[in-house]
């Protein structure tokens, strides 16, 4: 009877050691990642008429520009990846597939943010529009493992700001 | 051109350089880079990823390499005469595990 007392005991502490550093990782995950996206708000609140052009963002590259003073290649590239915990329950979830909701709140950010360091760069280099809005999306695999393959998404965003 | 140089270009990703008038043509050009990851950026990264959200090592480690292809175009683009590039675009592909090559190509122009 106490062999399997012992056994129980140790299922449950295996368990347990198992869940709990991606139970810790997913739990700080959220509450940082939150932190971020709230972050990010507050900032595209304030600097989303930034540049004070019309049109300002475009993604084709027919030209407002006439009368340009000048010009120049801008690029901005960010690096984001969800927590190993989020990485872990993910698993379970492609079983059943659907939403991946963790991957959506991570993409979704870096490409916020991206495009905002964007229009920052546009206005450091004195630019009144942007033309031309080009985002990429990669996989980078710095990883020397196959399992934390997606560990790391890179938005690359690249445009032509123009001086009026 | 001294190695090492660092020279700067008129560029653009639309099809000419506005504010300039393109008066002649020299064709392709491309700079490429191939980066791997120093150990110390992948501990610190690795570490980041207990929490995700941005891995800063990662982006600027990219941004270097961007900027360094960049320049590879632009030595290349002088080098025949240009002096502007227009129609920028950037490729990224992983090569290998644990690297990953930037890729930037253009069309080397001459504008007034």
């Amino acid at each position: 009877m106490s062999s399997v007392g012992v056994g129980i005991i140790i299922a449950l502490v295996s368990v347990v050691g198992v869940f709990l550093f991606p139970t810790l990782s997913w739990a700080l995950g959220r509450w940082y990642q939150g932190r971020l996206v709230r972050a990010l708000n507050e900032q595209e609140k304030r600097t989303g008429n930034m540049l004070q052009s019309e049109h300002y963002l475009s993604t084709s590259s027919s030209m407002n520009a006439i009368g340009a003073n000048g010009s120049t290649l801008l690029h901005v590239s960010i690096c984001v990846g969800p927590s190993m915990g989020q990485m872990f329950f993910m698993w379970f979830k492609s079983l059943v597939g659907g939403r991946l909701a963790s991957y959506d709140t991570v993409l979704d950010f870096g490409r916020r943010e991206v495009l905002l360091r964007l229009k920052k760069q546009a206005d450091d280099f004195g630019c009144s529009a942007i033309e031309n809005i080009r985002i990429e999306t990669s996989v980078i695999s710095f990883a020397k493992n196959q399992k934390s393959k997606t560990s790391s998404v890179e938005f690359l965003a690249f445009a032509t700001g123009i001086r009026q | 051109m001294q190695p090492g140089t660092t020279i700067s270009l008129h560029m653009s990703n639309v099809e000419t350089i506005p504010g300039k008038v393109l008066v002649n043509s020299l064709g392709l050009v491309t700079g490429s880079t191939v980066r791997a990851k120093n150990i110390g950026k992948d501990i610190f990264a690795g570490l980041k990823n207990i929490v995700g959200g941005e891995l800063k090592a990662y982006t600027e480690l990219l941004n270097e390499s961007r900027n360094e292809a960049l320049q590879r175009m632009m030595l290349q683009a002088h080098s025949m005469g240009a002096n502007a590039i227009v129609n920028v675009r950037f490729a990224t592909s992983n090569v290998a595990a644990g690297a990953s090559e930037l890729f930037c190509y253009g069309t080397a122009v001459i504008v007034e």
